[in-house]
């Protein structure tokens, strides 16, 4: 039974791996929920996707219980540790995108702030964004962050079937094997001990 | 989605969203004509119809509104055929009119409509339940509680449908038609090959006939308790000493909240809530003492829970809606379950919310957005004419968002079509200081009937239609302008007789200043199209050689600040108090380097 929250902005591509990982899980056999939260905005907005995998009713994950934050922004991330356990882990992307009322104000982004508030938790930094551009497709970010969130070691999905479940996803076998090739930068990231 | 996983004729289970599970549950329903007008949460069912239904063989169309669609199948259900439509709960406002008759009139082949409800209002007006207008004509109310469900209860309720020849009205929420879980296919159906013309006597709705079909229509009713398909659709579960009852949606909280607690009792699941078995209900629940009813919207099932108990003279402790022990508004989930059931059963409830203090990030225009732009130049014109007494109707679609800071328009917001609407009353004190802004999808849907009434009555008006050729905020479907046989929005104002028709490209910030400026010295009713395709749809058709980025050259830049101030696009940030623009969010759209935003020449582009 885990408890994820996938939490960024439009755009991000976690819908797409909030999917992929409940295929991967199905593969074996086990339940999985997910729901999503998004507002109005097409792009730009919050976008913050429960996932769950066992057997729950209730897709939303209750505050405080997740096993862990796959943070793909920033402020985000920090946003959404209340839906964390204290013992929870936080796998976060260094990615900073403004919000509009501190552009028009002329105000700076709350980057320790950020850090503060991700920091009362087990937490793991990386650039994500600079992984996906080193594998030569930036938009396969959502997968680099998918392989530091096995890399970590808190799925109870197998690494074979998170890669059969990326492949079956696209339906051009190419541009899943460079995602799969994002995936495995994810992992090595951690092994590398390249996160922060 | 592809359409092949759709058509496996196995039984194996799929990982799919609420949305998707039916249209896999109209491809085993056999259904034959499906119709929407998009709505967001009811939109991506008409997403993945638009690309499998040929492949499904199965008939779909984006109507021109809601009442269209709903017309579109009701026809198709007066031939013997299996028909759905679908919308956003507010969507049924539109279509009321034919959904009340089609009560009276009852139908012949299966008919479905399903109403996506926004509890909690991620993306709506308003958080109605429309179980009650489900009631109000008569429908057979279904309320599924997962993807699993939604499919099976699309199957089921064609064959209910059929059965007793009334029409069904699934009500799902956000939290059903947005939930992604395991779904089981189940068998594909026949579908129905002959048509029969309509029963002209059912079908036409004269004084006469319909006084005839009003006590039939309480006997179709009847059948869904007789023939025990009301009974059918309850579950009850778990076993304690009080009784929770639940349905849709709010089911989904009620067994981890009470695990979390560590209390026993008994859930009945409501699977039809329209019309319920009262004899059945009432053998179940007449030896409990207490009974919780938690439920997703208004009282609905609770009132008719308290009818029951009335009418048969027993004394219940109720706890709902009604006594003030449940929230009238927003979605459940499993911390506010548990905080209602804590509080009844007098046990502390030790969640604490952390308080995380961080900055807001409302929705706001996406780089590169045209409606950016056209807001931008009309507040221009507006200074430049003098006028600070003006008014600005608006309407629903992504431009909605002008009326955030730093854009600031939009006066009055109803319905969809209702800037327009509302621009006509305006009109009789304000005359031409009228400026309403509506989109081309929007504009087909509800602003025809009261732009021929502005020019009928003679109110004066400018109405801004900010043509992206798209219904951008639902995730860019067709609109009457961009698919098969095209209308012009241009043709529709001529035909109308509106002489001062002006096009203009928003990207063009200065030529539509002067459009403005123009249309503001005309007398009655102006339109001005200002017209440039989503930026989202424009940028997917680019080549990346042809994506260009723009940058603030930090020399020229005087620190003005008016591009971030005023002109506000989504791409630029602070740091270090100067003004820089993330070459990740950069469209390439080259407004912001217009002399307009920039008078320094400051914004340049890189590639």
């Amino acid at each position: 039974m885990t408890s994820i929250v996938l939490a960024g902005v439009g755009g991000q591509g976690i819908i797409t791996l909030g999917k992929i990982l409940g295929e991967a899980a199905i593969l074996e056999g086990k339940k999985a929920l997910m729901t999503e939260i998004h507002g109005m905005a097409q792009r730009g907005g919050r976008i913050s996707v429960d996932l769950r995998i066992g057997d729950y009713e209730s897709a939303i994950i209750p505050n405080g219980s997740a096993d862990a934050i796959l943070g793909f922004e920033l402020m985000e991330t920090a946003r959404n540790t209340f839906k964390l356990k204290s013992s929870g882990v936080i796998v976060a992307n260094r990615r900073m995108i403004h919000p509009m009322p501190l552009i028009m104000k002329v105000q700076e982004y709350p980057e320790k702030e950020s850090e503060e508030i991700i920091s009362r938790f087990k937490h793991y930094y990386l650039n994500a964004d600079e992984v996906a551009i080193s594998v030569g497709e930036k938009r396969s970010l959502n997968m680099v962050m998918l392989g530091a969130l096995y890399g970590v070691g808190i799925l109870d999905v197998s690494e074979e079937s998170l890669r059969q479940a990326i492949m079956a996803s696209f339906s051009n076998t190419k541009v899943g094997e460079i995602n799969v090739k994002a995936f495995e930068a994810g992992i090595a990231t951690v092994n590398e001990e390249k996160i922060l | 989605m592809k359409a092949s996983e759709l058509l496996e004729k196995s039984e194996r289970v799929h990982f799919l969203l609420g949305n998707e599970a039916v249209v896999r549950g109209l491809y085993e329903a056999g259904v034959s004509v499906t119709a929407t007008y998009p709505g967001t949460p009811s939109s991506e069912i008409g997403d993945l119809l638009y690309d499998v239904h040929n492949d499904l063989g199965i008939y779909f169309e984006y109507s021109v509104n809601e009442k269209v669609a709903f017309e579109v199948a009701a026809s198709a259900s007066s031939l013997g055929k299996r028909a759905f439509v679908f919308m956003k709960h507010v969507g049924l406002n539109v279509a009321m009119d034919s959904f009340v008759s089609l009560g009276i009139s009852g139908v012949k082949g299966g008919f479905i409509i399903l109403s996506a409800d926004d509890p909690s209002l991620y993306s709506s007006q308003n958080e109605q339940d429309n179980r009650y207008l489900g009631k109000f004509a008569k429908y057979i109310v279904m309320e599924p509680s997962n993807p699993q469900e939604l499919k099976d209860f699309v199957v089921q309720g064609f064959d209910i449908s059929e059965a007793t020849g009334q029409p069904v009205l699934i009500r799902s929420v956000t939290r059903v038609s947005h939930m992604r879980s395991v779904v089981r296919y189940g068998k594909v159906r026949e579908r129905e090959s002959t048509i029969s013309k309509p029963d002209r006597r059912n079908t036409v709705l004269l004084p006469e006939n319909s006084f005839r079909l009003q006590p039939l229509v309480f006997e179709r009713l009847r059948k869904v308790v007789e023939q025990g398909f009301s009974r059918s659709f309850i579950n009850i579960e778990g076993q304690g000493q009080d009784l929770i009852i639940t349905s849709g949606s709010a089911y989904n909280s009620i067994k981890e909240a009470l695990e979390m607690l560590g209390i026993n009792a008994t859930v009945m699941k409501i699977g039809i809530s329209y019309p319920l078995d009262a004899e059945y209900i009432f053998s179940q629940i007449k030896n409990y003492k207490r009974i919780i009813l938690i439920e997703e919207g208004g009282p609905f099932i609770e009132e008719q829970i308290n009818s029951i108990i009335a009418s048969k003279g027993l004394k219940k402790e109720i706890y709902g809606k009604i006594s003030g022990d449940v929230p009238h508004n927003y979605e459940m989930n499993v911390d506010r379950v548990k905080g209602i059931l804590a509080k009844i059963y007098g046990i502390p409830d030790k969640s604490t919310l952390i308080n995380i203090d961080l900055p807001s990030r409302p929705p706001e225009f996406c780089p590169g957005c045209p409606h950016r732009a056209s807001y931008y130049a009309a507040k221009i014109a507006l200074r430049q004419k003098g006028w600070k007494d003006y008014i600005s109707p608006t309407d629903i679609g992504c431009y909605t968002l002008g009326y955030y800071d730093p854009y600031g328009f939009g006066d009055m917001l109803l319905s969809m079509g209702s800037s327009i609407g509302t621009s006509n009353g305006y009109s009789i004190f304000y005359g031409k200081k009228v400026i309403t802004f509506i989109g081309d999808s929007t504009f087909f849907h509800a602003g025809i009937p009261p732009i021929i009434n502005a020019v009928h009555n003679n109110h004066p008006m400018i109405v801004v239609i900010l043509d992206n050729s798209t219904t951008a905020m639902t995730g860019g479907q067709p609109t009457p302008e961009n698919m098969g046989i095209k209308v012009k929005i241009e043709d529709v104002l001529r035909s109308i007789g509106i002489r001062n028709i002006h096009r203009t490209d928003p990207y063009d910030l200065k030529g539509t200043v002067e459009t403005f400026k123009k249309a503001m010295d005309e007398e009655g009713v102006s339109v001005i199209i200002s017209e440039r395709e989503c930026a989202l749809e424009a940028d997917r058709k680019k080549s990346k050689d042809e994506l260009k980025i723009f940058q603030v050259n930090q020399d020229k830049c005087k620190l003005c600040y008016n591009c971030v101030r005023n002109f506000t696009c989504a791409a630029f940030y602070i740091k270090d108090k100067k003004v820089y623009i993330d070459p990740e969010l950069c469209d390439g759209c080259s407004v912001c380097s217009e002399p307009l935003v920039c008078p320094f020449g400051a914004i340049e582009v890189v590639k």
